[in-house]
């Protein structure tokens, strides 16, 4: 199940004039909002897929960035997450990728990023990863076996490569089969 | 006893040094006479560093020091059109005519505005977007591009007074020609407060890691350079990496002075007339914050 969630409805219910995102009091509010808003969601059908959709935020600062993208990663990604859920951001402009890119490096972490209609990862992520995540994101789907035949990698290291994309939320598995989260 | 403080005649950032150590010379004086009567120019980092001193010394004194209003009529106008006089009541004890002026001057960017919440940044964020773009991209040929991570910046700088200062500050905004170094208009972010400064707010967590270095000038090191916040949150320190990064692009420059130190990361322009870092300077409380954004400037990356 892939939800979309509009950062900027968000936003609006702490003022209805607000369209930039910045301070840590309103990126700590917005993320609230949306925390609710996912554990309503995956209690109710298991939810899969969160796309944060920015694209009516005017300008978002660091603070924010950190307050809600990373912190949300923090709490729905990882071992202890009280549900799995992968994400994945939209209506960043270049430079707002980079920002969220270097908060996200920071803590080791990382997500899937929707920029031009195209689909890459940001934050930390091994050069391995970051390659067999671009050739699935091309194919639109794709099993072990086919991404081995793609990359010409062993397959224990497509394995490998593709178990770490899982485990980080990166990747979602159906049936033997890899998909970013926007194709879920 | 009493103490005067003289405020330069041209009072920018370079000048802050010798009005910092007419400040720290004034020392316990019973009674502080700020004198601005000469003052010809000031910049927007001479305005909030005024307001800065102003407030130190009612804090310190438990009365509002005196300052004379600049004698040069245009001069008082300029400082009223920034909005300085409607803030200077509050921390000085005014002597001289104080200029009526319409307020909301199409050419300020910001007026001197002070920030004690973050409602506060809000609304000098949504006032720079909504009323200066036009200024900063039309008038100053900043690339629309760069007037997004101007307003990050700005919430940036900002914020660590929110954050960190333990007291409010004020912030101004203003364009005018750097004739020093570039002869070219520039975009300058003025930020100061008389708080507790980098050292005081990063002592606990960093002071034993530097040992015997540990002083204004590692703090400021450790927060610019090395983005250490007091936090322990990992996510915390990245504001002042993200205007760094925001001002490289933009061959901007950034120096914070706090305490006894000065740091400063310099853009091509301006290599040869400034250094990183200065030390053993006159102790000034608080923190003050410049950024400067040339008017034109081609991005790189």
């Amino acid at each position: 199940m892939i939800t979309q969630i509009d950062v900027r409805s968000m936003l609006a219910r702490l003022g209805p004039d607000r369209r930039d995102l910045v301070t840590r009091p309103t990126g700590r509010a917005v993320r609230t909002s949306i925390d609710t808003e996912i554990a309503a969601l995956a209690e109710a059908a298991g939810l899969a897929v969160v796309v944060l959709d920015f694209s009516d935020v005017r300008l978002m600062d660091l603070s924010c960035a950190d307050e809600i993208v990373a912190k949300l990663l923090q709490t729905w990604v990882g071992p202890t997450a009280p549900a799995h859920v992968c994400f994945l951001v939209r209506g960043l402009d270049d430079h707002q990728i980079e920002d969220v890119e270097h908060v996200l490096r920071h803590q080791q972490l990382a997500l899937v990023a929707e920029t031009q209609g195209t689909l890459r990862l940001i934050g930390e992520v091994a050069d391995p990863w970051r390659i067999a995540f671009a050739r699935i994101a091309e194919r639109g789907r794709a099993a072990a076996e086919e991404l081995a035949a793609d990359l010409a990698w062993p397959i224990d290291d497509v394995r490998s490569a593709l178990a770490q994309l899982a485990l980080r939320r990166l990747v979602v598995e159906e049936s033997g089969q890899y998909l970013p989260p926007c194709a879920a | 006893m009493s103490a005067v403080i003289d405020v330069p005649t041209r009072f920018d950032e370079w000048a802050f040094d010798h009005f910092a150590a007419s400040y720290a010379a004034a020392g316990d004086a019973a009674r502080v006479l700020v004198d601005a009567h000469a003052c010809e120019w000031i910049s927007p980092f001479g305005l909030v560093g005024l307001l800065a001193a102003g407030h130190a010394l009612q804090e310190r004194h438990g009365r509002s020091a005196i300052l004379t209003v600049p004698s040069d009529r245009d001069v008082a106008h300029f400082w009223a059109r920034m909005g300085f006089f409607t803030h200077a009541k509050d921390v000085f004890e005014l002597h001289g005519t104080v200029p009526r002026v319409r307020g909301g001057d199409s050419h300020v960017l910001l007026e001197v505005t002070p920030v004690r919440a973050a409602e506060d940044v809000h609304n000098v964020v949504q006032h720079i977007q909504e009323r200066s773009a036009d200024i900063l991209t039309t008038e100053l040929g900043l690339d629309p591009k760069a007037t997004m991570g101007f307003g990050m910046a700005l919430s940036e700088a900002c914020q660590n007074i929110v954050e960190h200062a333990g007291t409010g500050g004020w912030v101004a905004v203003h364009a005018y020609t750097w004739k020093r170094t570039l002869g070219k208009r520039v975009v300058v972010i003025a930020v100061a407060d008389a708080g507790v400064g980098f050292r005081h707010t990063l002592e606990p967590t960093q002071g034993k890691r530097f040992g015997d270095r540990w002083g204004d000038g590692a703090a400021l090191e450790a927060a610019l350079l090395q983005n250490v916040s007091r936090f322990r949150d990992p996510g915390r320190g990245q504001g002042l990496a993200g205007i760094r990064r925001y001002l490289m692009r933009w061959q901007g420059k950034i120096s914070i002075r706090s305490g006894t130190a000065r740091i400063a990361i310099l853009p091509p322009w301006d290599e040869g007339d400034d250094v990183p870092l200065k030390e053993n300077l006159a102790s000034f409380p608080g923190a003050q914050v410049q950024l400067v954004i040339p008017a034109g400037a081609q991005e790189t990356r």
